[in-house]
């Protein structure tokens, strides 16, 4: 390093911070770019529900210990059920999940006022890098084995579309 | 004189002692818990088996069936592919940074980073990679390459989860063998044990059937005369309990000078008239009388008795058949065959009416006796 460095002229410092700005629009830019809204699917509508919407109507805040990141996290979401019935009517009585890897799975038994649907973690939204946009949750999963991941299967994560099946 | 006495009736089967009641009860109470703990054991086994099952064979298609390390590196293949492709850099670009930023997600377990040294610095790569391709300050062959060593880390990660996944259908399979082994001989001892304690129940009762039988050919021996096979005293009584409120006659028959007799013919001659003469009243009875022998040469009758002239008609058929019978008595001190004398009444069959109507047919041979013997005489107000 040499002297010339230390004194950059207020071109070169404006130039630097744009790259830095750059730097973290680009890490975060594919991924927001792709998952920004939640398509929720009932027959032949689609009603895409923007993240930043989804955000605003989270208003739960809890702490669980989560099994795949071995920690207790503060999660943000909505009651998954309550959810549910704002843009359905009702719950359905199977749901087919449509993940952002692809994932696909259709379950049944979502009456259930356990199930949150996760936005933030810790204060911070939800990214495909930290299993986002959004992710499905029991609140209270009881005395199952958090070593044991296969019993939390039911937690989808990346969750890019919700199809209502009647 | 062939005709055979009427026997007198069959006592009642007395029911079973309670106590091998309970014996064989107990037997049959453990054969049927034998069997029950059997399927006892066939279920617990059942339920034990199933989730096992499920746990390990059952994962297909569910969010942790395919082993996210796998899902994660075939990401990262997908952004090397795109890294290398044709396509124009800008989409090569964004489509190969959604590649690693899923198969970053995928990666970033707990137990990843807790059980495998190269999951961290694989993740620190993986990010590093992600800013340098978004600054657009990487090489694509570069990105593609620097690629390889998170790919090496998660087919360790792979290989190695598939490994203990292996390891853990081994166990299983080997549980399962023992617990078959178990089921195996525990349902073939309990199956054992069931039918031991099903033939010591069927042993039991067929005991306790044979000694019932026993206690009833006993009970049957102690209602009849050895001698002659009619019924005795007991018998008697016992048959008229069991008429009760029936109209009866009792007829009382005592051989006339049996000790002149014997002691002529000797005392197994005296037998053989005692056998004689009890087939002869029951022949000239027509079979309608029931027979006992009462003591050394006294019988009764017992028959059904609608009116005292038909009880007169029997006694008088009886002196008469002896009559035709004609026989023997050397030792008769009026010169006769064997005679009888014979005393009877009628009576409506009850507890209370019998000792009355015995004494009535006793005086009534009484009075043949004071006659002279070789009559009959009935009492018509007994």
């Amino acid at each position: 390093m040499n002297v010339v460095a230390l004194h950059r002229s207020p071109w070169g410092r404006v130039r630097d911070r744009l790259a830095c700005a750059l730097i973290v629009v680009g890490i975060t830019l594919p991924a927001t770019a792709f998952a920004q809204a939640l398509n929720m699917i009932n027959g032949d509508v689609t009603q895409k529900v923007a993240l930043s919407d989804l955000h605003a109507m989270s208003d739960t805040t809890f702490t669980l210990y989560d099994p795949y990141q071995g920690r207790e996290v503060e999660m943000q979401g909505v009651e998954f059920r309550a959810f549910l019935i704002e843009q359905f009517g009702e719950v359905p009585p199977a749901l087919h999940f449509t993940a952002w890897d692809d994932y696909e799975v259709t379950l049944e038994g979502w009456d259930d006022p356990n199930w949150y649907l996760v936005s933030s973690e810790d204060g911070d939204p939800l990214t495909i890098r930290t299993r986002g946009p959004v992710r499905l949750v029991e609140r209270d999963y009881g005395d199952r084995d958090v070593e044991n991941l296969r019993e939390f299967n039911d937690w989808i994560w990346m969750i890019r579309s919700i199809e209502a099946k009647w | 004189m062939t005709s055979k006495p009427k026997l007198a009736a069959q006592p009642t089967m007395q029911p079973r002692p309670l106590a091998r009641q309970h014996r064989y009860i107990t037997w049959l109470s453990l054969s049927l818990m034998s069997f029950l703990a059997l399927m006892v054991l066939i279920v617990y086994e059942s339920r034990w088996v199933y989730p096992e099952i499920q746990a390990y064979f059952s994962q297909t298609g569910s969010l942790t069936g395919q082993q996210l390390s796998t899902r994660a590196r075939v990401y990262l293949q997908d952004a090397q592919s795109e890294l290398l492709s044709d396509q124009p850099e800008q989409e090569a670009l964004e489509a190969a940074t959604m590649d690693i930023d899923l198969a970053y997600g995928l990666a970033d377990m707990h137990i990843y980073r807790r059980e495998y040294a190269c999951a961290e610095p694989s993740l620190t790569e993986l990010d590093r990679l992600a800013a340098l391709l978004a600054a657009r300050d990487i090489d694509r062959i570069a990105a593609a390459m620097a690629l390889f060593a998170p790919i090496q880390c998660l087919t360790h990660i792979e290989m190695d989860q598939l490994d203990r996944r292996g390891a853990a259908i081994n166990d299983f399979s080997e549980s399962t063998r023992q617990h078959s082994l178990v089921l195996t001989y525990s349902s073939l001892l309990i199956f054992v044990m069931g039918l031991l304690f099903w033939w010591l129940h069927e042993r039991q009762l067929r005991r306790t059937d044979r000694a019932t039988q026993e206690t009833f050919e006993w009970m049957q021996r102690a209602m009849r005369d050895p001698l002659t096979g009619i019924g005795n005293r007991s018998a008697l009584h016992q048959d008229v309990l069991a008429k009760q409120h029936q109209s009866l006659g009792l007829i009382l028959v005592d051989i006339d000078f049996f000790k002149q007799y014997n002691d002529a013919y000797g005392h197994p001659q005296g037998d053989t008239l005692l056998r004689q003469l009890a087939a002869l009243i029951g022949k000239t009875l027509n079979d309608k009388a029931q027979l006992y022998r009462l003591g050394g040469d006294e019988f009764a009758a017992l028959l059904h008795c609608p009116d005292i002239d038909t009880l007169k008609s029997y006694c008088h058929q009886l002196i008469e058949g002896l009559r035709e019978a004609d026989f023997m008595h050397p030792a008769h001190p009026d010169k006769k065959g064997v005679t009888l004398s014979v005393g009877g009444s009628c009576f409506v069959a009850d507890e209370a009416t019998f000792p009355y109507a015995y004494e009535a047919a006793d005086k009534a041979l009484y009075r043949v006796k004071t006659m002279g013997r070789d009559g009959w005489q009935v009492t018509e107000d007994a």
